[in-house]
């Protein structure tokens, strides 16, 4: 009887590793798939503790895609049902991520802290060190970058030093604050170790988001061939895996390297796309854009 | 050579603060049309927040906002990016290089006038 709810549970973590892969990889219609067919298999064994957890799997993947609204009563009737340490920390963590991700960033640190409350009870360093880096993205969002960057460093420390697209996060996250605190050294040496860390295990879907953080930093120093660079690859990944937030970034910052360069016709162009497909009732946006400096304002990570 | 733009930070902010109180709309009221707290505009008014690109055209489609109405006395309706740019060449200048074009000018006016004359 338990060597055959090994063999389940054993299943079960493949299937949810695979679903993890491919959210990472930015697959995630692929990763939804993948994971409702654990949630079919959970149903059929009957298992609430395992339905749960595949629920909130699935929900995971669902919130990736920006469709994590439905799936809320359910996250929530799991954290407050409070039958099982571990489903409702991952509940707590993928409500909270929902918050994050619809830019609800007051409701995503409450549920955040639930998360790290959640797994301070069970005394797993990479959850509490994910706990940390979502409460440091919800800080960051709302601008307290000193804030931010002190959960940002409490995560490091806490995160297996592994290669895995967990700690990359951390990386990126911290590195991206250095720049903003013009800590450039530090910032281009974590941001690039994110970088080759989210290439190695193919996480394209954070791999854009380092790249858009190192064509800034390039930006901010004047590196205008290196922002190019990193700015142009992150559009074209952007593009492939379908992150429109990610294409809104990348133009801005391409338009903005034009700009600055002296190149005003490829700066035109870029707002001008910029315009027509993210804010087609802006018409002023490209002119102004060309005269005005948003830099400062602009957080990249909100 | 780089382009200087007008570096906006604390500009930005303060001019949001000038329009919502020429608009007479108070923090709670415009952070509630924006759908942003009032903390948040608080500290977005004195340059301390950094939003999002749509944050930041949210509040500039709110007040309907062009160009020359960022820059503060200057006459509002005609200035125009050209305009901008080359008041920002022209702040590039030393001191002495300003006061050849400004005798530049006063030359090319007082031709025109000449001309038509």
């Amino acid at each position: 009887m338990s060597d055959e709810f090994g063999r389940i549970e054993t299943a079960f973590e493949e299937i949810r590793n695979r679903g993890q892969q491919a959210i990472d990889a930015g697959q995630l219609e692929e990763a939804v798939e993948i994971l409702q067919t654990a949630v079919d298999l959970a149903t059929g064994q009957g298992d609430t503790r395992l339905v749960d957890l595949t629920v909130c799997n699935r929900a995971a993947a669902l919130v990736e895609l920006g469709r994590g609204e439905g799936e809320l009563p359910r996250l929530r009737e799991i954290l407050v049902r409070n039958n099982d340490p571990v489903n409702c920390r991952i509940a707590a963590y993928t409500i909270a991520r929902h918050y994050e991700v619809s830019k609800n960033y007051k409701k995503a640190l409450f549920y955040a802290r639930i998360t790290l409350g959640r797994s301070e009870q069970l005394e797993r360093r990479d959850w509490l060190a994910s706990s940390h880096n979502l409460i440091g993205n919800t800080l960051l969002a709302e601008s307290y970058i000193e804030e931010a960057c002190a959960e940002y460093e409490k995560a490091l420390e806490l995160i297996p030093s592994e290669p895995t697209p967990a700690r990359a996060k951390i990386l990126l996250n911290i590195g991206y604050c250095r720049i903003l605190e013009h800590r450039y050294d530090e910032g281009y040496r974590q941001l690039y170790e994110s970088l080759a860390l989210l290439r190695r295990v193919g996480a394209r879907k954070y791999e854009v988001l380092a790249r858009l953080d190192l064509c800034f930093a390039h930006l901010e120093t004047r590196r205008y061939r290196h922002a190019l660079r990193q700015g142009s690859m992150a559009l074209g990944l952007a593009e492939s895996i379908g992150d429109h937030a990610s294409v809104k970034n990348a133009l801005y910052l391409l338009g903005e390297v034009a700009n600055l360069n002296g190149d005003l016709d490829t700066a035109r162009a870029h707002f001008g796309r910029l315009q027509r497909e993210f804010f087609p009732d802006a018409g002023y946006l490209p002119e102004f854009l060309l005269a005005v400096d948003i830099r400062k304002l602009v957080n990249l990570h909100a | 050579m780089a382009a200087e733009k007008i570096r906006q930070v604390q500009l930005v902010g303060r001019k949001i603060r000038e329009l919502r109180k020429e608009h007479k709309l108070t923090q709670v009221e415009l952070s509630a049309r924006l759908g942003i707290q009032q903390s948040d505009l608080s500290r977005m008014e004195k340059g301390e927040y950094r939003v999002s690109l749509d944050t930041l055209f949210r509040i500039l489609a709110e007040f309907k906002l062009s160009i020359g109405e960022f820059f503060e006395g200057v006459a509002k309706e005609s200035i125009t990016p050209r305009d901008v740019r080359l008041v920002q060449g022209f702040k590039s200048l030393s001191e002495d290089a300003q006061r050849e074009v400004e005798d530049f000018i006063a030359f090319k006016a007082a031709q025109t006038r000449h001309e038509e004359d």
